[in-house]
């Protein structure tokens, strides 16, 4: 066990020191504390100004039309005789058109509250000039109904109602988003260094002296657990950073904004995302580790870890383009493929109709791969540590027979 | 005994790469593994530290199976020298020592000795990457020996290097000796073999030529190698009884008898001819025993 914690100190403190790590994480920090900014940072490029007062030059009627309008959808524009902010000019036609001069640019709000004020008025003009009842009018402006009922249709058992489908939380939707991007960029990253760290002490040779000291097993086992524990310690820095920036910039605005709200999915939305988030960096850091054992140059650990990266971009994409419709069959059926399962089950959580079973299965997939991985793992890096074989698939081969 | 390998064997698929070894090595003996390329020497040790499985035969140490819980006790050299290029040197003895269950004063205070011993104290702070091959491998044998090993494998130790530095490693070994501690190492070179070790095994293609004490190996082997030189003309010792092959250069003659005692009946033979400048009896070389018994020049 102590020879053990000597690799595990080993590697994990060289890996955290390294600058690359310090550099990444610092960057990452960066980036989540400019999104917590958001939407100052907005407000310092938009150049536009709030417009208080909007001065019309139009015949009086329309004026007065306007102003009834402009009252009801907006509470921050009043129209005035003279002095306004900006200055509409109406040419009373139908439709009509109108210019609007200011001497700085009217935001994109304000610049729609004025155009549907504009709007509105324009159909009471068409509506005189054509001469409706109110009741014609009405018809114009109702909408249509339409009923898709298809066979597909989610029904009710009992009832046979159509049950409507749920509008997605948001919040739930960028905790996932949050979930699979992390792990992605944590996989790709330390799929590789975990690789390296490996078939580096082979090429090296180093690896003879330490096998000279330790087990190869405990070696391996030493080094994953260390290259997760740097990952892990990577997160726990930017999840610190979330949780400062969540307290100490208020981002209720923001969050309101994009119409952010917990439901009753948030919590194990938010714990099934972690425990498939661990889950998945060993699930993935396992397999590389396996795959990194079978090369001895440096020079083939990138085609040996394209497996990897497949399958964690293929999971990804599988997650992104199935967001708003996550009970649909290939999400179900992927969501149990164990190197897809990290990516896709926290979406499935998105539905309500996944129940716990389902999402504990999936647990169980994943660590029943892990197990397997880790023992094919610590078999062939027992065998394959003191080849000099090229080929992979050479070394699969051969290291499986045990020889 | 500490160290008995008995009828090891080694196979890779139909090539033999080990034949049924049996040796003794001594306690505190310096035992040296003679051997040209693909002899079996690497796989022998390879096995000796259970880094590869044997396929037949065993190997034990005072009693035991060697096993991870009595490395820290023995300290290895591979043939195929490799550290860590990224990092600097204290940092890499201070990992492989601590494997070997050192704490941290201790490495420093043996790594200053150890660096001063093979002059190249200035290398401490230095990253692998940027030695010499020389160094490189000076800093792998204080890995390897740092821990005062009781059992030292040291694989080819100096190959690779020049002559003053192989000298001051030959030092240091025959030091670590002198303490106490059992060597085994192997090399090509017949001559380090004769200067540093009592105790031998010659191996061919994975098969054990000869094994045990040099002085023995000598006095069983039989033969000796005459040297005669005069002005007389002694050609008529080819057909002595006990004289195997006979070379004349000008002056000198090198006979090689088959026992000792027929160098007394040539003595007394040629002494009658007159005034010899020479005459000399030798112990038989290594590389004759491994000519008689493998039938050919050693490589």
């Amino acid at each position: 066990m102590n020879k053990f914690m000597t690799t595990f100190r080993h590697t994990y403190l060289s890996k955290v020191k390294a600058k690359s790590f310090i550099i990444t994480t610092i960057i990452v920090m960066l980036l989540i504390i400019l999104a917590g900014n958001f939407d100052k940072i907005m407000n310092l490029f938009d150049g536009s100004e709030e417009v208080g007062t909007i001065e019309v030059e139009a015949s009086e009627t329309f004026t007065a039309q306007f102003q009834a309008v402009m009252s009801e959808i907006s509470d921050d524009i009043d129209v005035v005789d003279s002095g306004g902010d900006i200055t509409l000019t109406v040419e009373e036609t139908v439709p009509l058109s109108a210019t609007v001069e200011s001497d700085n640019e009217v935001n994109t709000a304000q610049q729609t509250e004025i155009e549907m004020a504009l709007d509105a008025v324009n159909r009471q003009m068409v509506i005189e000039s054509l001469d409706l009842s109110e009741e014609e009018a009405n018809l114009m402006a109702a909408g249509i109904t339409i009923d898709y009922d298809t066979g597909a249709a989610v029904t009710d058992a009992d009832t046979g109602e159509i049950i409507e489908i749920e509008e997605p939380n948001y919040l739930n939707v960028v905790i996932f988003y949050i979930t699979v991007f992390v792990m992605f960029f944590i996989v790709i990253n330390y799929a590789s260094q975990i690789g390296t760290e490996i078939a580096m002490e082979k090429s090296s040779r180093v690896i003879e002296m330490i096998v000279s000291s330790v087990s190869p097993v405990n070696h391996l086992f030493a080094k994953i657990l260390a290259i997760i524990c740097v990952s892990l310690t990577q997160l726990f820095f930017f999840v610190v950073t979330i949780i400062a920036v969540l307290y100490l910039v208020d981002i209720g605005s923001l969050i309101s904004e994009f119409g952010l709200e917990a439901n009753d999915r948030t919590v194990p939305m938010v714990v099934y995302s972690l425990i498939f988030l661990l889950l998945g960096l060993v699930l993935y850091l396992s397999v590389s580790a396996l795959l990194g054992s079978f090369v001895s140059r440096m020079e083939d650990l990138q085609q040996a870890l394209l497996p990897v990266t497949m399958m964690s971009l293929g999971g990804m994409y599988l997650g992104m383009f199935n967001l708003f419709d996550p009970g649909n069959l290939l999400v179900r059926i992927t969501s149990y493929f164990p190197f897809f399962t990290p990516f896709v089950m926290p979406l499935r959580v998105l539905d309500p109709a996944t129940s716990h079973l389902t999402v504990w299965t999936g647990i169980l997939v994943i660590l029943i791969t892990i197990a397997v991985a880790v023992y094919f793992a610590a078999r062939i890096y027992k065998g394959s540590i003191l080849s000099t074989d090229q080929g992979i698939i050479k070394n699969i081969k051969k290291f499986n027979k045990g020889e | 005994m500490s160290l008995i390998l008995s009828d090891l064997t080694k196979r890779f698929g139909d090539f033999t790469a080990v034949d049924t070894i049996n040796i003794e090595v001594p306690a505190g003996s310096m035992y040296g593994f003679l051997g040209g390329n693909g002899a079996g020497k690497t796989t022998t040790f390879r096995m000796l530290l259970g880094l590869l499985a044997p396929t037949a035969g065993e190997i034990t140490y005072k009693g035991e199976k060697i096993g991870y819980e009595m490395t820290d006790s023995i300290g290895y050299l591979p043939e195929e020298r490799g550290l860590h290029p990224k990092l600097r040197v204290d940092e890499q003895i201070q990992y492989l020592a601590r494997l070997k269950g050192m704490k941290k004063h201790e490495i420093d205070e043996k790594l200053e000795f150890w660096l001063e011993e093979f002059e190249v104290p200035e290398n401490k702070h230095k990253k692998i990457e940027k030695l010499s091959k020389g160094n490189q491998q000076k800093i792998q044998l204080i890995a390897s020996i740092i821990h005062e090993p009781e059992l030292i494998i040291l694989d080819e130790p100096f190959s690779g290097l020049d002559p003053v530095n192989v000298e001051i490693l030959k030092k240091a070994v025959k030091n670590l000796n002198h303490n106490g501690a059992t060597i085994l190492f192997s090399t090509h070179r017949m001559d380090h073999v004769e200067e540093l070790c009592e105790e031998l095994c010659i191996l061919n293609k994975g098969t054990q030529v000869v094994s045990g004490n040099i002085d023995d190996i000598k006095a069983d082997f039989g033969q000796k190698e005459l040297i005669i030189e005069g002005r007389h003309d002694i050609s008529f010792l080819k057909d002595f009884p006990g004289v195997i092959e006979m070379k004349t250069n000008r002056n000198k003659n090198v006979i090689r008898i088959s026992e000792e005692r027929y160098a007394e009946d040539i003595y007394n033979e040629i002494i009658k001819l007159g005034y010899f400048k020479r005459f000399q009896v030798n112990e038989p070389s290594l590389n004759d025993i491994f000519i008689a018994k493998v039938g050919r020049q050693y490589e």
